[in-house]
């Protein structure tokens, strides 16, 4: 098991974000967080690398606590947000940012560098090609070719493709598609584009108002009114499968 | 030949009045509404540094080291709370960071120069120690204040990326330090100028009372070179000081950013 969530609350001032959630992540899953905005799926996604704690509740990574050593598990745990964060400097000094404390990526070769590129579908990109000269996917590509390089064995995405044109975002979640199995990685992708998700994710989790109303299969929750309940039109699910 | 000093009479200084009327004058002139607050200045100026004048000849006359460190203190401590009231936004436990920043950067450098480059005897004499550590600790306050205005402003606009930065794996110090860079070299540069355009442009104020008042001016830029000196080390000391206190505060003991405090006040 590489995630445990045990009665898991978050607060912010008077308000409830999310309320006794219970769950568990098995290495190798692909997992859909969906529901409505505001539902609290952003918060919950924080928590899995620790940039937000419960208020209330415990979570474990590979059985341990997981404020235990929290910049081993940011490292174990990469993210890509929803707007990709490029920073001003070349294509390598992007990758390498981490080298700036990790003597590992600091040390990293150039043919690791395009292997890592080359993963996830960046091919013609020059090392020395200003970073943020790159359209809105190839950043998205370069941000994920830096989670990469820190060799995590889970993948958080939020909402990583909301901001990119319908074709351009099915091709990138193909390659983390690609990258999960040749890697053998766990992704945990928020989304509001249940659709998408329907493509890739073995098991969804659906959130309304801060609580789990739905965990399983896109098949059997089918079944269930957890979509209908977290906001989500049936009929649009139908129509995407 | 160069007269002894110039000595600035009472009935002198009502002549520099002219100035004032001149000034209301063209105020009045392009309507510009400021005659009430001008006048209030001019009168708060005067009577200002004038009680000034009579409590510092009272300090001139104080020569003990307890009283010269007290009113060291009092100083600071009072820079202290004037940066913190200067804040647009509400750095948690500024004024202890501004604190120990200027009281650190009193102690080391007018220190030095008391005892290792004027060789004042005693040390704490008010007649080198009031006017040095009143400019070292001014000029760490106008350069801490503003350092750390600029530090929080980078913070909101860098939020993605501290946290893309934490994401990676960065200590909450790595995470900033492009911000705390920024904002530093932003405090430094005019620091950098004044050094570069001394002397050629304008001739400064400290420089420009002692010839005034009789000194050599080969004397007088020396000094002034020193305080050109000290201000820069001032600067620099006390704003690295400050931020490495400052930059903990918007970090958790979990090396999480503390955004809630950067969404307060716009």
């Amino acid at each position: 098991m590489l995630f445990q969530f045990k009665d898991v609350h978050l607060q912010v001032d008077d308000l409830n974000i999310l309320q006794g959630l219970n769950f568990e992540i098995v290495r190798g899953e692909f997992v859909a967080v969906i529901g409505a905005s505001g539902a609290g799926k952003s918060s919950l996604l924080r928590m899995f690398n620790a940039l937000t704690s419960p208020s209330q509740g415990d979570i474990t990574f590979r059985g341990v606590n997981i404020d235990t050593d929290i910049q081993a598990l940011r490292k174990n745990v990469g993210v890509l947000f929803q707007n990709p964060v490029v920073f001003n400097g070349t294509v390598r000094e992007n990758l390498l940012i981490a080298g700036r404390w990790d003597q590992n990526i600091s040390q990293t070769l150039d043919h690791e560098i395009l292997a890592a590129l080359d993963q996830v579908g960046l091919v013609d990109i020059k090392l020395t090609h200003h970073a943020r000269d790159l359209s809105g996917g190839e950043q998205q590509r370069l941000a994920l070719a830096r989670t990469l390089l820190n060799h995590p064995q889970v993948i958080l995405l939020d909402e990583p493709t909301s901001n990119l044109d319908p074709k351009l975002a099915r091709e990138i979640m193909d390659q983390i598609d690609k990258l999960r199995e040749a890697l053998q990685l766990t992704i945990i992708a928020v989304s509001h584009d249940h659709m998408l998700m329907r493509r890739y994710a073995q098991r969804v989790i659906i959130l309304s108002h801060g609580k789990i109303i739905g965990d399983g299969d896109f098949e059997t929750l089918d079944k269930s009114h957890a979509f209908e309940d977290a906001g989500l039109l049936k009929n649009e699910v139908k129509n995407a499968t | 030949m160069r007269p002894d000093f110039y000595v600035l009479s009472w009935s002198d200084l009502l002549v520099s009045l002219f100035f004032i009327a001149f000034s209301l004058f063209l105020i009045k002139k392009w309507k510009l509404g400021l005659e009430n607050t001008l006048l209030i200045g001019s009168l708060r100026t005067f009577v200002q540094l004038t009680l000034m004048g009579y409590v510092l000849t009272w300090f001139f006359d104080q020569q003990h080291w307890a009283f010269m460190l007290m009113l060291l203190l009092i100083m600071i401590l009072i820079a202290s709370y004037e940066g913190t009231r200067r804040q647009k936004n509400s750095i948690p436990h500024f004024f202890p960071a501004m604190l120990v920043a200027l009281l650190s950067s009193a102690i080391i450098i007018l220190g030095t120069i008391l005892l290792f480059i004027l060789d004042v005897e005693p040390w704490y004499s008010p007649y080198a120690a009031i006017p040095i550590g009143g400019m070292i600790i001014g000029n760490g306050l106008n350069s801490t204040a503003l350092t750390a205005n600029r530090f929080v402003g980078e913070l909101k606009h860098r939020e993605k990326e501290i946290e893309t930065l934490l994401a990676l794996g960065a200590t909450p110090k790595l995470a900033v330090f492009d911000a705390m860079k920024t904002s530093i070299h932003a405090a430094l540069i005019p620091n950098i100028n004044a050094m570069m355009t001394v002397g050629l442009v304008q001739l400064p104020g400290v420089m420009t009372g002692q010839i005034l008042a009789g000194i050599d001016p080969i004397i007088a830029v020396r000094y002034q070179i020193m305080i050109m000196y000290m201000w820069f080390t001032t600067a620099t000391m006390a704003n690295m000081i400050m931020l490495a206190i400052v930059y903990r505060q918007y970090f958790t003991s979990k090396m999480q950013l503390r955004r809630e405090l950067l969404r307060e006040k716009a």
